[in-house]
């Protein structure tokens, strides 16, 4: 018997179609990926499987049972990690995690034996509330939270977005190894190195199936949307000698919790400077200092020339910054955004209007000026932001995960953008947990526990540490870190 | 049972571990009691009056004397014109003039108030007392009596009012905001597919505001009756059992505001607003109903403190017997119950 049956389920929205005569099968103990760009219709195919919506034709089955039809005995032996980290995160670690079984008519002592390889990991943290923990180390809870019943099926929907390399290994190694429970996992995920962990996908487009079959096939076929040819890197930008960013032993000490331990750095105008390191390495708080949204506990820093301690309000006028969370107003129209931005960094109205023009045919955006921002796919709206986020020629742009869950082909277009930022002379300054767009960077430092563990171009860094890519480079310098990761 | 009392300790650590909000669901009766039991009060006192007199006869003596004597009013000036007087009170140097005429003493002329009429209210009641007063020098024969409430204390009217408000308030709004917050935070979708009844999640969402609302409620009572001097006349036991009744209606209109409600934001302000202003306005907690215009009168017919809140001033200030108030009592029952089943067939066990 397959543990789920999916028959020609439509769903739609009003008149948007998210799932069009979708039909599936995976088999007892498989591990399915379900993948596809942002909107494909995923998380509406979790929904139907988890009856938590109702298909509006065909039928689906979990376990034999009918999602419509038999909706308790679904319920009492599925496990479900939605998109979001479904914690109360002002309960604390073991609380929450008591509250999970009971609410399975189990305790954790009778589950323990199936959570034992993951809890052991964040044990050390069960009396810390959950929303103080790392991204990792959520993501390992509401797992360990979805298994202490003892689920036959479990549905994951992008569990590992937004979490940095070496946690996302571990995640996946742990759901490995509970397909020797005979656990079927259906999971969907932005990350390649992950679509290829499952035994077979199916690729979701715009509400329907185009493919399903092994990771390899699938990536290969649909190759252009998967794995675009990589970006020439064009090494004809003449990265000027000159220093935007100097930073020297720059301390930032929550007590006696260094957050950023003496690190020090420059960057070249018109460089891509790639900022890595693992969830709670410090990059964030590096970064905050950087743009003057936090005083440093010492060491000294300039940006774009001035001093980050004392010239905070110059400093700001001089960059762009894009933060992960996506930073434009969703209930105002594309036009109306550029032009709040526009007016806040004190440009004029003929500018404004003029730079409007030649962004929006730059992103080929014209037909859409009107639309609200919040009508657009993520994909368009993070291009918006960053695009955005440089309206005001700013020297220098940081960006802050900006591709966060969005899918290869949208990421390549992306750095398409900030290539072109790049030749036009501003520094950018990235952070990514994609090790793909690491490779796109002209300068990478790492950092690791509060540190610059490493600093120097993808090739120097890959032939130092003896690494086939910047994925094994960054496996192998975070796994030394000591510092749990929160 | 296990997952029930878990899932009660859960929603209560939720509540104990928000200081603030703890701190203004209990800090919000107190304050609002000293307020109302204070501050603002529409008792007639010390109001500014000037006589105006132009004899000093027997009998318009003993009239000011007795005003003067009177806590409410205190005599502020003597002047000889009404024209004086209007503008001492046009200068806001006094609220109330009482013109005396020459031959008041004769019964031939009467007397005139000039009255501050920037509160209407106010300004009937003080022109009231002070013909009261006045009337009495004259030794007539009419004397009123104010039963159960003899000093004629507002926190009397207020302490079952502010019950009725803050019980509503607390009750609706901390359930529908508690259940919407579930909702945003995407726990909601792990709480339904799990193999717990809905219902099982909505009552263990009601106990702990239950019994905060059940706190507040004898926090209440005990300031009413040892700081602001109300007396409960009535049995204690029906004042709890018809403030359950109250409270379960409350809880429920918080579940249908849950239902509809997509944001905490959303959830706040129609509880607040939505309740909150025709608690205020229509539930003759501030105006009589009695006075409003037909329209409103039956407006205020489905809001239910209205009942409460009158059904509380019948067993707490009056000490009636739970037979006269039947009528609020069913009332109240009758809103519960329909609000109830409507909350829990619209709740939703998927998602849309």
């Amino acid at each position: 018997m397959n543990a789920i049956e999916v028959n020609h389920v439509s769903k739609s929205y009003g008149t948007v179609k998210a799932l069009d005569d979708v039909s599936f099968t995976v088999g007892k103990g498989e591990v399915f990926g379900l993948i596809g760009p942002d909107g494909a219709g995923k998380t509406s195919m979790y929904r139907i499987l988890c009856t938590l919506l109702k298909p509006q034709q065909g039928t689906a089955t979990v376990d034999g049972f009918d999602t419509v039809r038999q909706m308790n005995d679904i319920r009492r032996r599925v496990g479900y990690m939605p998109g979001k980290f479904s914690l109360y995160q002002d309960l604390t670690v073991q609380e929450n995690l008591e509250f999970f079984a009971t609410l399975f008519g189990t305790t954790v002592e009778q589950g323990y034996d199936s959570i034992r390889a993951i809890y052991s990991q964040i044990e050390r943290f069960k009396d810390r509330k959950a929303g103080a923990l790392s991204g990792g180390m959520k993501q390992k809870l509401a797992l360990c939270c979805a298994l202490v019943y003892q689920p036959s099926v479990l549905f994951l929907d992008e569990p590992t977005t937004g979490v940095d390399p070496v946690s996302r290994k571990e995640f996946w190694d742990m759901l490995e190894a509970l397909k020797e429970r005979d656990i079927t996992i259906m999971a969907s995920t932005p990350y390649l190195d992950e679509v290829r962990r499952c035994e077979r996908v199916a690729f979701l487009n715009q509400g329907q199936i185009k493919g399903i079959g092994t990771p390899d096939e699938i990536l290969n076929r649909f190759a252009d949307i998967f794995n675009p040819p990589g970006l020439d890197h064009l090494q004809s930008i003449k990265v000027e000698d000159e220093n935007v960013i100097e930073v020297e032993h720059l301390v930032k000490a929550f007590g006696s919790f260094h957050a950023v331990d003496d690190i020090s750095f420059t960057v070249k105008r018109g460089e891509i400077f790639g900022f890595l390191g693992a969830n709670g390495a410090g990059k964030t708080t590096a970064m905050h200092m950087l743009t003057g949204l936090n005083q440093p506990t010492s060491g000294t820093g300039r940006v774009a020339g001035y001093d980050i301690r004392t010239q905070h309000e110059q400093v700001k006028k001089h960059i762009g910054y894009m933060s992960q969370r996506f930073s434009l107003y969703e209930d105002l129209t594309v036009a109306e955004n550029i032009r709040l931005f526009g007016g806040i960094y004190g440009m004029n109205d003929g500018d404004i209007a003029r730079k409007t023009e030649e962004m929006l045919d730059r992103l080929q955006f014209t037909n859409h000026k009107n639309d609200l921002v919040g009508s657009l796919p993520l994909g368009w709206k993070q291009k918006l932001a960053f695009s955005v986020s440089i309206f005001h020629e700013p020297d220098i742009v940081f960006l802050d995960e900006p591709t966060g869950g969005v899918d290869p082909a949208t990421r390549r277009q992306f750095w398409e953008l900030i290539y072109d930022a790049a030749g036009r002379g501003i520094t950018v300054f990235v952070t990514t947990h994609y090790m793909d767009e690491a490779e796109y960077c002209d300068r990478i430092s790492i950092m690791v526990d509060g540190k610059i563990s490493a600093m120097g171009t993808p090739d120097e860094l890959k032939e130092r540490f003896n690494q086939p890519d910047m994925d094994h480079v960054f496996t192998y310098l975070a796994r030394q870190a000591t510092r749990s990761s929160d | 049972m296990k997952q029930f009392i878990s899932f009660i300790i859960k929603e209560a650590r939720h509540i104990l571990r928000d200081k603030r909000t703890m701190l203004i669901l209990f800090g919000m009766p107190i304050v609002l009691m000293l307020i109302f039991g204070f501050a603002i009060t529409t008792d007639v006192r010390n109001v500014r009056t000037i006589v105006v007199t132009s004899s000093q006869d027997h009998l318009t003596r003993q009239a000011i004397d007795r005003l003067a004597a009177s806590e409410y009013f205190t005599i502020t000036a003597a002047v000889a014109t009404p024209q004086d007087a209007e503008r001492l009170i046009r200068g806001q140097k006094a609220d109330l003039a009482i013109v005396f005429s020459p031959d008041f003493a004769s019964k031939h002329g009467g007397i005139q108030f000039i009255v501050d009429g920037a509160d209407p209210n106010m300004a009937q009641q003080w022109t009231n007392y002070a013909n009261a007063v006045i009337a009495n020098a004259d030794m007539s024969l009419v004397n009123s009596k104010m039963l159960y409430n003899p000093q004629m204390k507002s926190a009397y009217n207020f302490v079952p009012a502010i019950m009725g408000m803050l019980l509503m308030l607390v009750c609706a709004m901390m359930t529908s905001i508690s259940i919407v917050r579930e909702k945003e935070k995407g726990t909601m979708e792990v709480l339904l597919v799990s193999p717990v009844k809905p219902l099982m999640i909505i009552v263990a969402k009601a106990v702990p505001y239950l019994v905060l609302a059940f706190a507040i409620l004898t926090t209440i009572l005990l300031m009413g009756r040892y700081v602001l001097n109300v007396p409960l006349q009535g049995s204690i036991v029906w004042i709890y059992i018809v403030s359950t009744i109250y409270i379960l209606l409350a809880l429920s209109l918080g579940l249908l505001i849950s239902n509809v409600a997509t944001s905490q934001l959303m959830a706040l302000l129609l509880s607040a607003m939505v309740l909150l202003i025709p608690i205020v306005m229509l539930s003759g907690m501030l105006f009589p109903v009695e006075s409003m215009p037909r329209v409103l009168q039956w407006l205020s017919a489905i809001v239910p403190p209205r009942y409460y809140i009158e059904a509380m001033r019948k067993l707490m200030i009056m000490g009636v017997g739970i037979g006269e108030v039947l009528r609020e009592v069913a009332i109240l029952t009758g809103m519960t119950v329909v609000l109830l089943a409507v909350s829990l067939l619209k709740f939703k066990t998927r998602l849309e």
